[in-house]
């Protein structure tokens, strides 16, 4: 038989446990993993599954509620509603992801070199991540990107900034707890540079926390890049980015055409739900004590 | 030819408490010297600054005061970068073997780092190096790709003098490294030290409160009190001819190896005194059963009393130094 060796049959089977093993730790981090990958597959494959050109309209069938032809209806312009919600989810993604990696490339190593320093520059780089939190990150984030241009790549770059305040405070307590290690000090006795002692030793002990944290914040930048569009800055309509999809739906809401509005609405907030409930659930299956009280 | 690796001068080390503006004097005036391939034992209640002046040596904490001479050279003030590479030549071992390794690295890349950060090492050397030190430490090579936790307490303190070795360093400080292991471990750790101070040359600073251990492998000792050297004196005059009343104490609480031998006990009174309020003249005298009046005012110098044997005590002078001649 070729394909299925024996060996082949008992790695599926070991993933297969260990799937089963993760899913008995959190069931919540599971759910969270099925939707993001859903999710995740409509945005990676999407051409495969829109009926239609998100962004093609037809001009005899404006406003249509939803039929067999058109499964979520058709917008303002008549362009297919359940094409542009899963065109959408490439937002979705394209804009958390690289904003939750720029948060994380930002407040990790000012966290590391904050708390390992300690003094007047940690004080310092954290006043100004105070100052930063003390804003509504909506307003902060309409702000900037008002100010700085209207694209995408803004919109990446403040959700990234704004947020690695987040990622520098979890790993920064961590550092402050680890510095006085012994293994630290024995770190410094062998001769270690502090750029060794920073990423080779600090690093990977202290960035748990955060990590565990990317899936939540991937939640917050789709939820306030959506709430961007919606309030129209960065993304324009007609793209078939949510946020903006709702705004362009709500005008029609009073007038009954509901579904313009509702279904990309929906898509929004399960995507945020499942990232929130693997985030969660990760914290629940890293932090033991968490786990016990449950 | 005995070369000095290193000297410390009135070393000194203070803490600050808090924002009281009191300090906890921990380290007050300590004058050692150890000589190449020699190994200096240094022993003392817990309190008494052991492990600050092992710290202290090696620049891992600032003085407050004195001067350290290590390889000819004062390295009292001199700034982290400077320090840095120096640190190929002295190394430290950990009393706690379980938290003195980061552990989330693997065995052969902690005993390989020194190796990376001082020598500019191919890869293939480096671990054909890393390899030859886990043998002289009889770690078996099978732990190389493994993370701390997968060992136990001996080997990874094996490992940590692996680490320690690495560079053949001139100085290494050993601050406690076996009283944290079993028994059993403790005597293959203590030969292993053995073999490596004959063949490295590496003088050892070997710290520890247990006199049997500190008797096997030093070759003097030094006795401290309260962050001072009230005695230093060579192996064999230790239990021969101890002379500070601490001493002889100290002494009096180790029990005998001859299980015929009577035990005299000469226990001392009242409790090791705060190092914020050091007591005035000899730190001693609180609790010196020998103490006179002017051992409240007058700091004893050391003496030498024999060839390498200095004693820090008033009484010397009037022979009344010994507590109790029967235990003798």
């Amino acid at each position: 038989m070729t394909g299925r060796s024996p060996s082949n049959l008992w790695t599926m089977a070991r993933l297969g446990n260990r799937i089963r093993g993760i899913s008995r730790l959190s069931p919540t981090a599971t759910a969270g993993v099925i939707i993001i990958l859903l999710f995740g597959v409509l945005a990676l494959f999407s051409d495969m599954f829109m009926p239609h050109d998100p962004v093609s309209s037809f001009t005899d069938r404006i406003l249509q509620p939803p039929s067999a032809q058109h499964w979520f209806g058709t917008d303002g312009n008549g362009m297919d509603v359940f094409s542009r919600v899963i065109y959408g989810a490439k937002f979705g993604f394209g804009i958390a992801i690289p904003a939750v990696i720029i948060a994380v490339l930002i407040g990790v190593p000012v966290g590391l070199i904050a708390g390992y320093r300690g003094g007047l520059l940690d004080e310092v780089l954290m006043r100004i991540f105070d100052g930063l939190r003390v804003f509504p990150s909506i307003i902060l984030a309409l702000a900037v990107v008002a100010a700085t241009g209207q694209s995408l790549l803004n919109v990446v770059l403040v959700l990234g900034f704004l947020d690695s305040p987040v990622f520098a405070r979890l790993v920064r307590s961590e550092v402050l707890a680890l510095r006085s290690s012994i293994f630290v000090e024995s770190a410094i006795a062998a001769g270690n540079p502090t750029w060794r002692i920073l990423f080779l030793h600090l690093l990977p002990n202290s960035i748990q926390g955060a990590m565990a944290q990317t899936a939540v914040r991937a939640a917050w930048a789709v939820r306030i890049s959506a709430t961007l569009a919606f309030l129209g800055v960065g993304i324009q309509a007609p793209t078939p980015e949510w946020g903006a999809m709702i705004r362009q739906g709500a005008e029609f809401m009073v007038s009954g055409q509901w579904w313009v509005a509702i279904f990309p609405g929906i898509a929004l907030i399960l995507l945020v739900f499942g990232l929130n409930l693997f985030g969660d659930g990760i914290q629940d299956i890293l932090d033991p004590r968490r786990r016990v009280s449950k | 030819m005995s070369e000095l690796v290193l000297s410390t001068k009135n070393l000194s080390k203070r803490f600050p408490v808090g924002r009281s503006g009191s300090f906890v004097n921990a380290v007050n005036g300590v004058d050692l010297s150890i000589k190449r391939g020699e190994v200096l034992g240094m022993v003392g209640e817990s309190g008494s600054g052991k492990s600050t002046i092992g710290r202290t040596i090696l620049r891992l904490t600032d003085p407050s005061d004195g001067e350290i001479t290590f390889d000819g050279q004062d390295i009292t003030t001199l700034p982290t970068k400077l320090i840095r590479p120096m640190r190929k030549d002295m190394q430290m071992v950990f009393q706690d073997p379980w938290s003195a390794l980061n552990p989330r690295m693997k065995i052969g890349d902690l005993i390989a780092e020194p190796l990376r950060i001082h020598f500019n090492m191919s890869r293939s050397e480096c671990n054909d190096r890393t390899e030859v030190l886990a043998e002289r430490v009889r770690l078996s090579a099978d732990f190389l790709n493994r993370t701390p936790s997968a060992l136990s307490g001996g080997q990874l303190q094996r490992v940590c003098i692996a680490r320690a070795i690495a560079t053949n360093p001139k100085l290494i400080v050993l601050d406690e490294p076996t009283s944290s292991l079993d028994l059993s471990v403790r005597a293959g750790i203590l030969e292993l030290l053995q073999e490596l101070r004959a063949e490295t040359q590496a003088a050892f600073l070997f710290i520890s409160h247990d006199l049997g251990t500190i008797k096997l492998i030093s070759d003097r000792i030094a006795v401290l009190y309260l962050g001072r050297v009230v005695e230093e004196v060579p192996k064999d005059k230790l239990f021969s001819d101890p002379s500070h009343p601490y001493t002889q104490s100290l002494l009096s609480a180790h029990l005998p190896s001859d299980p015929n031998e009577t035990l005299q006990r000469l226990t001392l009174q009242g409790e090791i005194p705060s190092p914020i309020n050091l007591p005035t003249g000899c730190s001693f005298h609180t609790r010196c059963p020998v103490a006179i009046n002017s051992c409240q005012s007058n700091v004893p110098e050391a003496d030498e009393i024999s060839p390498g044997h200095l004693v820090s005590c008033l009484r010397l002078k009037d022979g009344q130094n010994i507590i109790r001649r029967d235990l003798k």
